[in-house]
Formats: structure tokens, C-alpha cells, sequence
């Protein structure tokens, strides 16, 4: 049986078809998974985030219309999701006293590999700058479509992207000297 | 001059740079030996940070959603049945308060008078005289 489309399968999950939904949570969740992770990190949230991001699709189903794909669309709810829980996240730890990202740094400096340093300068990025650096630089969308997603200009696309790659750029120089 | 160099280099990266600004960045690429370094490590953060293969939130992620989504559903129909159910329990009770009221009313047990319909008195039942004089 040739594999449904995306669009066959929203029709079908309209029609209250859950088998046809889970198809399309399968085949999405990779996407989801590597935007929100991107984000929020490999945290016990980011999971929950990530089954936000679908019940969110299930609930507005009937308002999809299909102009943009499937993937586009999870992927705008995901970045929107994991940006409110970033200041969620926030508002706790600046209530609760202490910083963010500290409970991500490793212990030992020297004992960070260069991916997982890399991987902890990004978390540390501000929010709008991740935000923009996961869509061009991990999921690998142009800066157009990364403005259309964010729905900014492409000019503060292009400023945000360099200035995150810089930051990156000077993390991994002082982790190479 | 190192940083404007930097700029046009990620700019040729995430957009479009003219020829006259490409020719610039190439010629700076020849002399400068500390951009063509910097040039190289952000490729290589470029690198690293490419989502290589598929993520995942781990087995049973989307039995998970979809477990959910039932139970919303089912609490959801929950919430529709009490809402209605308060409603109906009234409609109940008028409808008992009707029914009541009917027999008082009409004074006596009868299905007609519980239902609330007239029963027909006695005196104004028409009576068909058998016995009229059919000759006249």
C-alpha cells in the first residue's frame, strides 16, 4: 500500500481517525524532537514540550489549512512552545535564587568533548538568538524561511545569526587553546 | 577591517553578498592569514551544530500522545455529561412539580388529570335520546 501523504492523514485525524494521527506523530517526531532539544537541551521538559507541540496540532486541526507543510507548522509551534517554557524556566530560577544554565555546565571543563561544549555555548545563547541559530544552523531551513517561521525580518535573522556564530566561533577557539 | 571581513563572510554563509564585496572577502582570504582561522572554525561549528539523523523523545512517544489524547477526550465527555446532568435533574424536577400540581389541581388520580388534560364533567356530556320521536 503506497504510504499516505500528510494531508491524507490530517483529513483522516480530522475525522477522528487516532490511527492516522499517530502516523503523522511518527513521522514528525524526529523534526519536533531536534527543534525543542536545540532549545531547551536534553531536559526531563523538553519531552513534555515536544507532546505539547502534537496534542497543540491535534486541537487546531481544523483550523490547519495547509499553507504551510506539516513540518513547517509543528516546527513554529515547537520554537513558539520552547521559548515560553525558556521563560518559564526563567521566572522559576530567578524566583528560586540561582542561574539557568548552571545546573547544564559539566563539572570538569576539561573533561567536555568539543561537541558537548558546543552544545552547552548554544544552550547559553539568548533565546531569540537559539531560536533563530536552530532553525538555519541545526534544522538547516534558509534565513527566508527561518524569518517566515519567527515571522521577523530577514535582516535581524542575518544580525542574530552572526552574532550567535561568533559567540560559538570564540567558545571553541578557547576551548582549542 | 578583521571584524568587517568577518561580517561579509557569515553574510556570504546565511545570504547573498554582491561581486564587488565577494572580491573583497577573496582578497582578504589571500592576505589574511587569522581570517582564513576563523573562517575554518565556523565552518566547523556549522558542522557540528547540522542536525545529523533523526531525533527522538525515545520509545512509545507517540503511544504516549495519543494516550493522552483519550484521556482528554474521555474527560472531556465527562464534563459534557455533568454539565447536562445538572440541567436535566432540574427539567426533572419541573417537570414532577407539573405533575403534581395537574393532580392537585384536577382533584383526583387519574392518568388524564396527571397528564393535564380536562376530563369532560358529567353534566356536559351531549346525550343522544334513544327514544326522540323519529316520525316528526
Amino acid at each position: 500500500m503506497a504510504e499516505q501523504s500528510d494531508e491524507m492523514l490530517v483529513d483522516s485525524s480530522r475525522a477522528g481517525d487516532l490511527g492516522a494521527f499517530k502516523r503523522l506523530v511518527l513521522r514528525h517526531e524526529g523534526k519536533v524532537a531536534g527543534v525543542v532539544r536545540s532549545m531547551l537541551g536534553s531536559t526531563p521538559e523538553a519531552e513534555d514540550v515536544g507532546q505539547e507541540v502534537f496534542i497543540r496540532f491535534y486541537e487546531a486541526l481544523n483550523k490547519f489549512r495547509g499553507d504551510s507543510s506539516v513540518g513547517t507548522y509543528l516546527t513554529r509551534i515547537a520554537i513558539n512552545l520552547s521559548l515560553n517554557e525558556i521563560k518559564r524556566r526563567k521566572r522559576r530560577f530567578s524566583f528560586f535564587g540561582s542561574e539557568e544554565e548552571g545546573s547544564r555546565a559539566p563539572a570538569h571543563e576539561d573533561q567536555r568533548d568539543l561537541k558537548e561544549m558546543l552544545s552547552y555555548e548554544f544552550g547559553r545563547l539568548d533565546p531569540d538568538f537559539r531560536a533563530v541559530a536552530t532553525l538555519r544552523l541545526v534544522e538547516g531551513y534558509s534565513t527566508e524561511e527561518t524569518a517566515s517561521l519567527l515571522g521577523i525580518p530577514l535582516g535581524t535573522v542575518l544580525s542574530r545569526l552572526a552574532r550567535g556564530q561568533k559567540k560559538l566561533r570564540m567558545a571553541l577557539e578557547k576551548h582549542l587553546k | 577591517m578583521d571584524e568587517k571581513n568577518e561580517e561579509l563572510y557569515l553574510r556570504s554563509l546565511d545570504g547573498r553578498i554582491g561581486d564587488t564585496e565577494g572580491a573583497q572577502l577573496s582578497a582578504a582570504k589571500e592576505t589574511d592569514s587569522r581570517l582564513q582561522i576563523r573562517m575554518d572554525q565556523f565552518v566547523k561549528v556549522r558542522a557540528m551544530l547540522l542536525r545529523q539523523g533523526e531525533d527522538s523523545f525515545g520509545p512509545f512517544f507517540a503511544e504516549r500522545i495519543i494516550n493522552r489524547i483519550k484521556s482528554v477526550k474521555k474527560e472531556i465527555d465527562y464534563q459534557v455529561f455533568f454539565f447536562f446532568k445538572k440541567y436535566q435533574m432540574a427539567a426533572i424536577g419541573v417537570v414532577v412539580a407539573l405533575l403534581v400540581l395537574n393532580i392537585i389541581y384536577a382533584d383526583r388520580l387519574t392518568i388524564k388529570s396527571v397528564l393535564g388534560f380536562e376530563e369532560e364533567q358529567i353534566d356536559n356530556i351531549v346525550t343522544i335520546d334513544l327514544y326522540q320521536d323519529l316520525t316528526k
